[in-house]
């Protein structure tokens, strides 16, 4: 089997990478990625990509949050049992602040520990095919092709108006 | 590619520059700056060494005052750090653009506050090291934190308040910690590569990335808000005149949004001119952090005209006498610099000349930040000093060792602000992107 080539088009306005975009995926090409500098709704809409679950991570440690610092102030208080400022033992409004902050924290946890496992980061060998202009002011679209394949790939680039870089 | 916004009108490349110029090498004055204030930290830590030696007593907290300075700069501290996320989540929540430039700077104040208004109960504890009391865990003698108290709320809300504003900042930071590993060499590249935990700015990243930032914004809210609720509780659930009012919540989140955005403009106006930041924090975005302040001054106004009038209307001696004494006592010159400075002078950035004149804007700042700290001291001493019963007054003042803390607390914040600003992109090249992108004034 021939080796595959990573090619990347290079582009400095977001409509071309888009429109790019939007064609290389209706191609033979394999679109792997797409690297943009800002979050771009043009990408978004080309790419046709569905809303981010890492939301479910966020309500489930909200929940997880508000039982467990709820649980907390219950377990504690009735290790003794004894009556406080006039409060029963297990007081509810009090214990709803702890509930409410450990809410916020677990969910806001959970919400980083969605966004990482969702994204698959920290991960450092994913540089290999990546262009150091794409964090400062260029639009890259990462398209993989078999060997035969990369004279095309690289003039439908050059067609789009991007520069381009082969990686292997 | 450019903004085709009306100002500021820079290029991707540009915008990158201005903010990686900063990161450079930096000069004598500033390493001269950073010994100052780490001179400032040793004294502060020095003089906390001698109270922990000596006692709580060298402070000059005592009856009837048992909370001094170091609950006064506790709450002051609390207080400025609510502006970052005020400028963070809420306004990112409401897309005002204009917040972008600042609000990196805005969120690391928040982060650098809130560490040191922790240090304090550690401070005020005097025996630091049983400070693990107040952690829930099993004892031999089965004995628990009690969560009915305003106390056991502070610890869990601080604590989730550093711990939430810590990983938004640094979460938010992540595509700008790429962008200056794109750009670095040798040591500082290897650094940046581990922190910037291998961001590439691809789509999956981006998709995911928006949407957890939006949730961050969505879950800070709420907190400040309930932050500074908490910490006024800590007054105002105790059977004090003067503390025991339904008011103290509302009222702290204004003062800690007033107090926090006076010191985004102290910190901002030299941080602007220090690092050629002209064309980014423009004097528009400096002007509507003064509007804010017009407006947050006005609420604090009005809360402390409503505890005249509830003290009025109220018809309780007590709380008449402690309001009375607050205006013409002991304290007055405290109270008096307190309304003037925080209620007062903001006024006149309803001038747009004023508001506009970045000494101005530098001075009223200040002038906010003082009156504010007087508003913590006003709040926590006049009540305890004047409270129920006359053979039971009497008055504070700050001892040195006060006073050294104090110093160490504010060289400690500055120290920590000033090292940041010249090892991590202080504005987010990320959202100026955004801002040009959008074609955005960035005076809003």
């Amino acid at each position: 089997m021939a080796a595959k080539h990573h090619v990347i088009g290079l582009f400095t306005d977001e409509n071309r990478a888009a429109e790019a975009a939007a064609r290389l995926r209706e191609s033979p090409w394999q679109l792997q990625k797409v690297f943009s500098p800002i979050p771009s709704h043009k990408l978004t809409d080309a790419l046709k990509l569905k809303k981010s679950p890492v939301g479910y991570f966020t309500l489930c440690g909200g929940i997880i949050g508000f039982i467990c610092g709820f649980a907390l102030a219950i377990f504690t208080s009735t290790r003794w049992g004894m009556i406080v400022s006039g409060k029963p033992v297990v007081a509810l409004i009090p214990f709803f602040i702890v509930g409410f902050e450990c809410t916020i924290l677990f969910a806001v946890i959970a919400n980083v520990i969605g966004m990482l496992t969702l994204t698959g980061l920290p991960r450092y060998d994913n540089l290999r095919y990546y262009d150091p202009r794409c964090s400062g002011s260029h639009f890259g679209l990462l398209a993989s092709c078999e060997a035969d394949g990369l004279e095309k790939l690289t003039g439908f680039f050059q067609q789009q108006g991007a520069e381009v870089k082969v990686f292997d | 590619m450019t903004n085709d916004g009306a100002s500021p009108k820079l290029t991707y490349a540009q915008i990158d520059q201005t903010v990686l110029d900063t990161l450079r090498p930096a000069t004598r004055p500033y390493w001269i700056t950073i010994a100052l204030l780490f001179l400032g930290v040793l004294l502060g830590a020095a003089c906390w060494l001698y109270q922990i030696f000596s006692g709580i007593g060298v402070g000059g907290q005592n009856n009837p005052v048992a909370w001094g300075t170091y609950l006064i700069n506790f709450v002051f501290w609390v207080g400025i750090a609510h502006s970052g996320t005020l400028i963070s989540a809420i306004l990112h929540l409401f897309r005002a653009g204009w917040r972008n430039p600042i609000a990196r700077a805005a969120e690391t104040m928040t982060v650098f506050a809130v560490c040191t208004a922790g240090l304090f109960p550690f401070i005020h504890l005097g025996r630091v090291w049983v400070v693990f009391y107040m952690l829930p865990y099993p004892t031999q003698r089965g004995l628990w934190p009690n969560f009915l108290s305003p106390l056991m709320f502070d610890v869990i809300a601080i604590s989730t308040y550093l711990i939430v504003s810590s990983l938004f900042w640094y979460t938010g930071m992540l595509p700008d910690l790429a962008t200056v590993r794109d750009r670095s060499e040798g040591l500082r590249k290897k650094i940046f590569t581990i922190l910037s935990l291998g961001w590439t700015g691809e789509h999956e990243h981006w998709r995911h990335f928006s949407r957890t930032y939006l949730f961050f914004a969505a879950l800070a809210t709420p907190l400040v808000i309930s932050v500074h609720s908490v910490v006024s509780w800590d007054f105002a659930l105790g059977v004090v005149p003067g503390w025991h009012t339904t008011i103290f919540a509302p009222y702290f989140v204004a003062g800690a949004i007033h107090s926090g955005l006076a010191m985004v403009l102290t910190l901002m106006i030299p941080l602007r001119k220090i690092f050629h930041y002209e064309k980014i924090i423009t004097l528009s975005v400096l002007e509507n952090v003064a509007k804010t302040i017009i407006f947050t001054g006005l609420i604090v106004a009005f809360a402390y005209s409503t505890e005249y009038f509830m003290a009025w209307y109220s018809h309780n001696v007590v709380e008449l006498e402690t309001f009375r004494w607050r205006a013409v006592g002991d304290y007055s010159l405290q109270f008096w610099i307190m309304v003037t400075c925080n209620t007062v002078i903001p006024l006149l950035f309803f001038f747009k000349k004023i508001r506009t004149t970045i000494v101005w804007l530098f001075i009223i700042s200040l002038i906010v930040n003082i009156g504010m700290w007087f508003e913590r001291f006003v709040i926590i001493i006049g009540s305890v000093a004047h409270d129920f019963i006359p053979h039971a007054w009497g008055l504070y003042a700050p001892t040195a060792i006060e006073f050294g803390i104090m110093l160490g607390s504010f060289c400690l914040f500055f120290f920590l602000f000033v090292l940041f600003v010249k090892h991590l992109p202080s504005v987010s090249m990320t959202e100026i992107k955004e801002t040009a992108h959008a074609g955005e004034n960035h005076g809003g």
